[in-house]
């Protein structure tokens, strides 16, 4: 195969250097046996070569382009461009390492009427081809043109005309046209402001290029027997090992993840097509393995037929965090010290934090009920003067604020309040950006005469499920001993940390909150002027990821805190950070 | 607007400030917010304690009241409505996005965001990009009817290049000038000046 063009039909894995991370994740798909739509790859040489000619396609670069499609075409049995069973093709880009400001996905390249006709006369649709005719051309215009259009909904040759008006510059009538262009566009984007800029921050090599993807489209919407979905090889949220899916039928890849239609569970896909969901376990199972891994895997059925678009690392909750790094380890799929890199600080901190027993809620009377916008639970006295929240609170009372609307004079008494309630908003209001930025627990929406009604009570805010109770619900505490996989995790972690955590000393404690240390940077003159690096500190600058890098720094080896677990995490998270360890490096790579 | 009245203005959209930090929120000199300061502490429009000034009921007042005046001829240019009007429509998509940034949409639920997979923080940071670049010609056309707007796009500016540069906190921090703080104080800059209801 020439250098110029990489067929990912399994047969070589090059290295991401050469074909970029997302390509190189593709690659392994095929190698592994499983099935994905077929791709093609201009490698980062490609890229170096573009730009040092100046900016344009070199004829063996349009050789390349030529075999590629002439694989993709022998693939799937459809012409690019073709009057009869067209090919419809997905162009991307591909960085060795991921960076903003390279260009997004263009899909459904490969337009014309005729292409159009042949389409409806295949899905026996002429509504779904001039839709997907639409959507080539809204999306071409806005990822590659960076045309500003205000309805996205209009037919195909409408919103070709308001794109030659607003920029001079059409979309391509020709099919090649639009490939050349869209290839064009991604190799320009390397030199893109936004890239540039990063890379500059990163220290990433300006000439490291990216490459760029190719691949077939398949129809999760065409005909009977078609769908696509999201399936996690083990449950996003628990952690339980039972995987966790979603289908949609006759949808398309972007439906499920936009959120635009309800999916159905997995089991519908199982009813439908045992085949073809035993098959998805499978193939989960052995991307988990590879991947040493929970994978989230993005799939379409095209007439019966699995085909497997994307799989990455899942992200998932706290929870699910613990849980999965030990199974994992346990399961032998990581090492120990894996499962300490798999949880952070900030996850542990969260799933430490008080809650509700489930008992106490089903007993307390609901005074609001709201949107969930950030979770937690906190309780108090409701009060809805800003000033007088933040006086309350600076006495050491534990007060909820209560609004009908937050402005940014408002964020003192956020800060203080230990829960928001709010009368208007959702979940991506000001307020709700605010609370999650502060780790506050907040509901907000609760409706009018909320502020009126909650005033002076005593309340008990949940976050997580947009619940206002009435009094104050006692919380309850993990007991991080009490727990098996949290106990475990911390035996690991602090085998990594370097330095020790205790809940209590006898010995000297150089007690960071009475000195008025409480930004990182103040850390080590503190612990210069104390004397002697070897006394145990304490305090809440110590309880932060940047604290704990600084006291290590300035030669502490021995920190008190409530809550060991977190601190020891931050401690190995900065020991590997210093150490740039290995086990770092190989989990960037698989990420 | 007078300087008092506009020094009484940024301390209402920014609550409570040091002369420095007020005279950064309005594009100032610092010694003429200084004066300006001294002058509503004696007045009792400002209260003040170390350096940090606070307005006082009565100076909300007063500058509730001057606002109608002062910004008469703003309020009535259609180009700067029809500009707010669009400003409206990016802050929706922000804070949208923002939501995105802080807590991710998975299994029917969310999780919070722990900036692991840097494919994921980096469509974010571009999608931000692509709304600030939306948002400059609109604050400039604002900008050119209220020069001191001008001080927003340069604060949002060095937010997006600091969260561009890997300071996480830039993004959406509560307790840094963050994109989302001095969005958020934009956006109230932007409802007093019209004379607007805050719809969240």
């Amino acid at each position: 195969m020439s250098s110029w063009c990489v067929l990912l039909d399994g047969s070589e894995v090059p290295g991401r250097d050469e074909i970029g991370g997302k390509a190189w994740s593709l690659a392994q798909m095929r190698r592994l046996g499983l099935p994905g739509p077929p791709a093609f790859v201009l490698p980062t040489r490609v890229c170096r070569e573009y730009h040092a000619a100046g900016g344009e396609l070199s004829e063996p670069v349009e050789e390349a382009l030529r075999t590629g499609i002439a694989h993709l075409e022998a693939e799937t049995g459809r012409r690019f461009g073709g009057a009869e069973r067209p090919l419809l093709v997905s162009v991307r880009s591909g960085a060795p390492i991921s960076m903003p400001g390279m260009m997004d996905t263009v899909l459904n390249l490969g337009f014309d009427e005729r292409v159009e006709q042949a389409l409806a006369a295949e899905a026996g649709s002429a509504e779904y081809a001039a839709d997907t005719h639409r959507r080539f051309v809204a999306g071409f215009a806005a990822v590659v043109l960076k045309a500003d259009l205000d309805d996205e909904s209009l037919p195909a040759q409408e919103l070709r005309r308001q794109v030659a008006a607003q920029l001079g510059r059409s979309v391509p009538e020709d099919p090649w046209e639009q490939l050349r262009e869209a290839v064009c566009a991604v190799l320009g984007s390397w030199h893109s402001r936004r890239a540039t800029a990063y890379r500059r921050h990163s220290g990433i090599p300006d000439d490291l290029g990216t490459a760029v993807t190719v691949q077939a489209m398949v129809f999760g919407n065409m005909g009977h027997g078609s769908g696509t979905g999201v399936l996690f090889s083990r449950n996003p949220l628990t952690g339980d090992p039972q995987p966790y899916g979603e289908y949609l039928p006759g949808g398309q890849g972007e439906d499920v993840v936009s959120g635009a239609h309800d999916p159905l569970p997995l089991a519908q896909l199982a009813e439908r097509h045992p085949a073809v969901h035993d098959e998805l376990l499978a193939a989960a199972r052995l991307l988990e393995t590879a991947h040493a891994d929970v994978q989230d895997i993005e799939f379409t059925v095209e007439r019966g037929r699995l085909y497997l678009l994307q799989t990455r690392d899942a992200k998932r909750s706290p929870q699910a965090a613990v849980r999965l790094a030990v199974d994992l380890a346990d399961e032998g799929l990581i090492t120990p010290a894996d499962a300490v890199a798999r949880v952070s600080a900030e996850q542990v901190r969260r799933l430490l934090e008080p809650r509700l027993d489930p008992t106490d809620r089903a007993g307390a009377a609901v005074l609001a009920t709201g949107e969930p916008a950030s979770p937690g639970v906190g309780v108090g006295t409701a009060l809805a003067d800003a000033d007088e929240v933040v006086r309350r609170a600076a006495d050491g009372e534990p007060v909820v604020f209560v609004a009908r609307t937050t402005s940014p004079e408002d964020v003192h008494a956020m800060i203080a309040a230990t829960a928001v309630c709010t009368e208007t908003g959702g979940s991506t209001s000001h307020a709700a950006v605010v609370c999650r930025g502060l780790g506050r627990p907040a509901v907000v929406g609760c409706g009018a005469g909320t502020v009126e009604r909650l005033t002076g009570r005593d309340v008990t805010i949940d976050g997580g499920t947009g619940t206002v109770f009435d009094g104050l619900l006692p919380l309850r505490r993990i007991d991080a001993d009490g727990d098996d996989r949290l106990r475990r995790l911390q035996s690991w972690v602090a085998e990594q940390a370097g330095i020790e955590v205790v809940t209590d000393t006898s010995a000297e404690v150089l007690d960071l909150d009475e000195l008025g240390v409480v930004e990182a940077g103040e850390v080590a003159a503190a612990v210069a002027d104390a004397g002697t690096g070897a006394v145990a500190v304490r305090g809440s600058v110590v309880e932060t990821a940047d604290g704990v890098g600084a006291a290590i720094r300035a030669g502490v080896r021995r920190i008190v805190a409530a809550e060991p677990l977190p601190v020891l995490l931050a401690a190995a998270a900065h020991r590997r950070a210093e150490q740039g360890s290995q086990t770092a490096a190989r989990l960037r790579r698989s990420a | 607007m007078q300087t008092t009245e506009l020094v009484l203005h940024g301390l209402v959209v920014k609550k409570a400030g040091t002369a420095e930090q007020i005279a950064a929120v309005l594009g100032l000199d610092e010694p003429e917010v200084r004066a300006a300061l001294d002058d509503a502490l004696a007045t009792g429009d400002v209260a003040g304690a170390r350096g940090t000034f606070m307005p006082t009921p009565a100076g909300r007042a007063r500058l509730d009241a001057a606002y109608p005046q002062a910004y008469a001829q703003v309020r009535e240019d259609t180009t700067v409505t029809s500009a707010a009007d669009r400003f409206e429509v990016i802050n929706r998509k922000l804070l949208a996005l923002l939501t995105r940034w802080q807590s991710v949409p998975q299994a029917g639920s969310t999780v919070p965001n722990d900036h692991s997979d840097p494919a994921y923080d980096n469509a974010v940071l571009d999608e931000l990009g692509d709304l600030h670049e939306r948002t400059e010609p609109i604050l400039a056309v604002l900008a050119g009817a209220v020069p001191r707007l001008k001080v927003y796009a340069d604060r949002l500016a060095a937010a997006y290049d600091r969260a561009l540069g890997g300071e996480h906190d830039y993004v959406s921090g509560v307790r840094v000038d963050s994109y989302h703080t001095v969005w958020h104080e934009l956006h109230e800059d932007l409802l007093r000046i019209l004379g607007r209801t805050r719809q969240e």
